[in-house]
């Protein structure tokens, strides 16, 4: 399984963490760096086969925005014409693979991966339940809400994703 | 699947066609080529002709799944099926087969108006109920 990114939406469509593994576009000059607590580590064993992506002159907040309005749009037109139970799952183009799942709070998480892996809902509810829980939520310094993703980025967290990565996803 | 006004359908359309070229840009990776013919030298045009990402093939939620088939030319189909349903991708392409058939070929039919053929009607209600 390769993975590409990973993103958490607040409910204020705010790009609170967010990861990638494939390398940075050279133009990516994202001038927000600075300002977030991103990691820009990367799994050296998982990129080995991605090369930089085509697109130009966008940045990695770029994305994230697009990634938001996409998986908003799309659980939308489910809703509507699969009512108000259906949820939006995943989709699949010919080159990646999103998978989504939203909390009752209304916090989305986004997983980019190859073509190939089954649905990862389950395993980014447990993201949710047992990484993002037990390090943000029950951190008595992390902030009630993220702006700027202040907090969700902390040494626990990115362990313990780094962690469940390696070990629980199915390979 | 709710029952919606065609006005709905019309929008839902339209952000679709959005999101299908949203989706086609976001890919983390270039969209890998064709094999080389063995025949062909490599060095030759084919090498170099462009290969665009595809947009979403296949979007999945709890109660029903979209299998979009788009064309060459830019047509694109939507199947909407079942979570469970096997071989829609060959499907599809059967009634892309149909499309070109009584679409296509008809003399009356104006492209890029609504489609009003009845052997297209008759051809798709026919292959649905032989798969139901």
């Amino acid at each position: 399984m390769v993975l590409y990114s990973f993103y958490i939406f607040d409910r204020h469509t705010e790009c609170i963490y967010s990861r990638r593994w494939t390398p940075a576009r050279p133009t990516s000059s994202s001038s927000k760096s600075a300002a977030r607590p991103q990691s820009g580590a990367s799994i050296a064993s998982n990129n080995g086969d991605v090369v930089a992506a085509v697109r130009k002159g966008m940045s990695h907040s770029d994305d994230e925005k697009l990634v938001f309005g996409l998986v908003f749009s799309l659980r939308n037109l489910v809703t509507k014409l699969g009512g108000a139970d259906d949820t939006f799952l995943s989709y699949r183009t010919g080159e990646y693979k999103l998978h989504y799942y939203e909390t009752p709070t209304r916090m989305k998480f986004v997983m980019l991966t190859d073509t190939k892996v089954i649905n990862l809902r389950q395993y980014l509810h447990q993201i949710w339940a047992n990484l993002y829980v037990e390090y943000v939520v029950k951190n008595p310094l992390a902030p009630v809400e993220h702006p700027g993703g202040i907090g969700v980025a902390n040494e626990l967290f990115e362990r313990g994703l780094e962690a469940f990565i390696t070990a629980v996803l199915p390979v | 699947m709710s029952k919606l006004t065609s006005n709905d359908y019309l929008m839902l359309a339209g952000s679709f066609h959005g999101m299908h070229a949203i989706t086609a840009q976001l890919s983390p990776i270039p969209p890998a080529r064709p094999p080389p013919l063995s025949t062909a030298n490599p060095a030759t045009t084919l090498q170099t002709f462009p290969v665009h990402a595809t947009g979403i093939e296949v979007l999945e939620s709890s109660h029903f799944r979209i299998q979009c088939f788009q064309t060459q030319t830019g047509v694109k189909f939507l199947l909407f099926t079942e979570p469970q349903q096997p071989n829609v991708d060959t499907m599809i392409k059967k009634i892309y087969e149909l499309y070109a058939d009584y679409v296509m070929k008809n003399p009356f039919y104006t492209v890029e108006m609504p489609i009003r053929c009845e052997k297209f009607d008759r051809g798709l209600d026919g292959f649905v109920k032989v798969r139901g």
